[in-house]
């Protein structure tokens, strides 16, 4: 047992098996950083736990996948790269819109309940657009009980090869996923730091009683970040449906809103750079241990476990998550 | 006083938090130009009445009129955007936010950020060393300083300032009293404090306050700290 655990340490810390590893939990990050950003942002200022992020996330994934069918079928790299941004940016708009109605309509008239209201309301929300989906996904023939392929064969082929970097193979996908983790985090940043909605963000996460009290109008600056939020998780949806790991599917509400959850709680309710240096610990322990169920001990269902019990370790030693604060949403 | 209406006037003004009837039935008026000091023991309805005037704790009963405009049921913000600030009692920082951002949060849309700035810092230039540190890390006395710079880039013809001189040091509560008088003379201010040399020194009239009601008015000139009508009502 214990020759055959250093021979399996020996080999995972080769130079290939350990940029591997590295490469991927970077992939992983950077998708649950998109995963997870408009979530925390939501839950900071607002403190609103929304269960329909992961929904969203998905209707993402299929609108996306709608562009990127119409426009990037068959075609070349740069058509498919093209779509992609088509598809980001219908997503993004679409869904920006639509938690923009849902806040107005909806959760803006129980900001004043206790948080069950909220949970409960969201969860709700969450059915509906799962079931809206389903449906929709239905009356199109578009696979239901698996994620659909079509999309999956737009992928430019840029993406599709792998290159081989000391000794170890590289996805493309991977560095898209990335790329685009990088730029989420960068521009996710530079919007909080840099422009006066991110201000007055920071600023409400904090106080939102003292800042409506500086003249500033508390609900648009919530209406903004639920549209970011949901916006984030629809682009983040549409990078999904190319990941044959995740693909656009129905259940992917769900098989995203569960390690976005892990994402935040474990990062610290409501702080940015929670989120992101989580997804960094998230997707390290996902893709290390990925790498140890599959090469020694044979059992592939048990890496995403391993991520849980990452949160369940931060619940019981630090349960305000990494950077959280004890008090968030101060409305 | 002067026959002109009021800047300020709360008329009946009942106010409670949850089922607690905090505020019941206050009338008061402050003029343009006037320092008002709203005086009376822990728990008598000061901090309440100013949350009334912002919309914070809204009146259930009553009429708070700002330039004769009636603000019961408008939004605090939009009570803010007629130009009243707010210097809360506890100073409520942005604590994660630096000394700039503090204040750059209360500059109204489209007014002159940079102009702003340098006025604040070069009315506290104890800020100006200080303009990136966080809020949160700032001594008590520098804290109220951006609470007040917050109360005065906000462009604000009424300040609601409340225990300005609250845990400071008998030195910064000199400082923060001479920053006073000189906002006063430019700025119409409603002023809770229960440091009565303080708040008879820099009011012209005062109010004071007994289970949610007026039970005494007058102007600060007529009285001194060891008035007994004063010392009834705020003796511990």
């Amino acid at each position: 047992m214990i020759p055959l655990f250093i021979d399996a340490l020996v080999e995972f810390l080769s130079p290939g098996v350990l940029f591997d590893t590295l490469v991927r939990g970077l992939a992983e990050a950077g998708l649950y950083v998109m995963i997870a950003s408009g979530l925390t942002l939501v839950f900071g200022l607002m403190g609103v736990l929304n269960f329909a992020h992961g929904s969203i996330t998905m209707l993402g994934a299929y609108l996306g996948g709608l562009v990127l069918v119409t426009l990037a079928g068959g075609g070349s790299a740069l058509t498919g790269l093209l779509g992609f941004g088509v598809a980001v940016v219908v997503a993004f708009g679409l869904l920006a819109a639509l938690g923009a109605a849902v806040e107005t309509q909806l959760v803006r008239r129980i900001y004043d309940r206790p948080p069950l209201y909220q949970i409960l309301l969201t969860f709700g929300v969450a059915l509906v657009l799962d079931e809206l989906a389903r449906i929709a996904v239905l009356f199109y023939g578009l696979q239901p009980s698996t994620i659909w392929q079509s999309v999956l064969g737009t992928k430019p082929s840029l993406l599709r090869g792998s290159i081989d970097v000391v000794g170890a193979s590289i996805d493309g996908l991977e560095l898209f996923q990335i790329l685009f983790g990088v730029l989420t985090v960068v521009g996710v940043h530079l919007f909080l730091t840099r422009t006066r909605y991110g201000l007055f963000i920071r600023a409400g996460s904090e106080d939102s009683e003292m800042l409506s009290a500086l003249g500033v109008d508390v609900r648009r600056v919530f209406t903004v970040v639920f549209a970011l939020g949901t916006g984030i998780a629809g682009a983040a949806g549409v990078l999904l449906a190319w990941d044959p790991a995740w693909g656009a599917s129905v259940p992917l509400a769900a098989e995203t809103l569960l390690p976005a959850f892990v994402v935040v709680i474990v990062g610290g309710l409501g702080t940015f750079r929670g989120t992101v240096v989580a997804a960094l610990l998230v997707g390290f322990v996902d893709s290390t241990m990925t790498w140890w169920f599959q090469n020694y001990i044979n059992f592939t269902g048990l890496p995403e476990m391993m991520v849980f019990l990452v949160l369940v370790v931060m619940l019981v030693v630090k349960p305000q998550g990494l950077y959280g604060v004890s008090e968030v949403g101060g409305h | 006083m002067s026959g002109e209406a009021p800047l300020l006037e709360l008329e009946n003004v009942h106010s409670y938090y949850g089922d607690s009837h905090i505020l019941e039935g206050i009338d008061l008026e402050v003029r343009e130009g006037e320092v008002v000091a709203l005086m009376g023991r822990n728990g008598v309805g000061k901090t309440t009445t100013l949350r009334s005037v912002l919309q914070l704790t809204p009146p259930r009963e009553g009429a708070i009129r700002y330039r004769g405009e009636n603000l019961v049921g408008l939004g605090t913000n939009e009570v803010a955007e007629r130009g009243i600030g707010w210097i809360p009692e506890d100073r409520r920082m942005f604590s994660q936010l630096t000394v700039t951002e503090n204040v750059r949060a209360a500059v109204p849309d489209g007014t002159a950020v940079d102009e702003k700035l340098a006025m604040v810092f070069e009315t506290f230039p104890a800020l100006d060393e200080r303009r990136n540190a966080l809020a949160g890390a700032l001594s008590g006395g520098q804290q109220q300083m951006v609470a007040i710079a917050r109360g005065l880039v906000g462009d604000n013809d009424l300040l609601l300032i409340d225990e300005p001189s609250e845990g400071l040091a008998p030195k910064i509560v000199e400082t923060v009293a001479n920053t006073l008088t000189e906002i006063a003379t430019e700025t119409t201010i409603l002023l809770v404090e229960q440091n009565l040399p303080l708040a008879l020194d820099i009011a012209d009239r005062f109010y004071i306050l007994d289970h949610g009601t007026v039970v005494d008015s007058g102007a600060t000139a007529a009285v001194d700290t060891d008035t007994d009508r004063l010392r009834r009502y705020l003796s511990a």
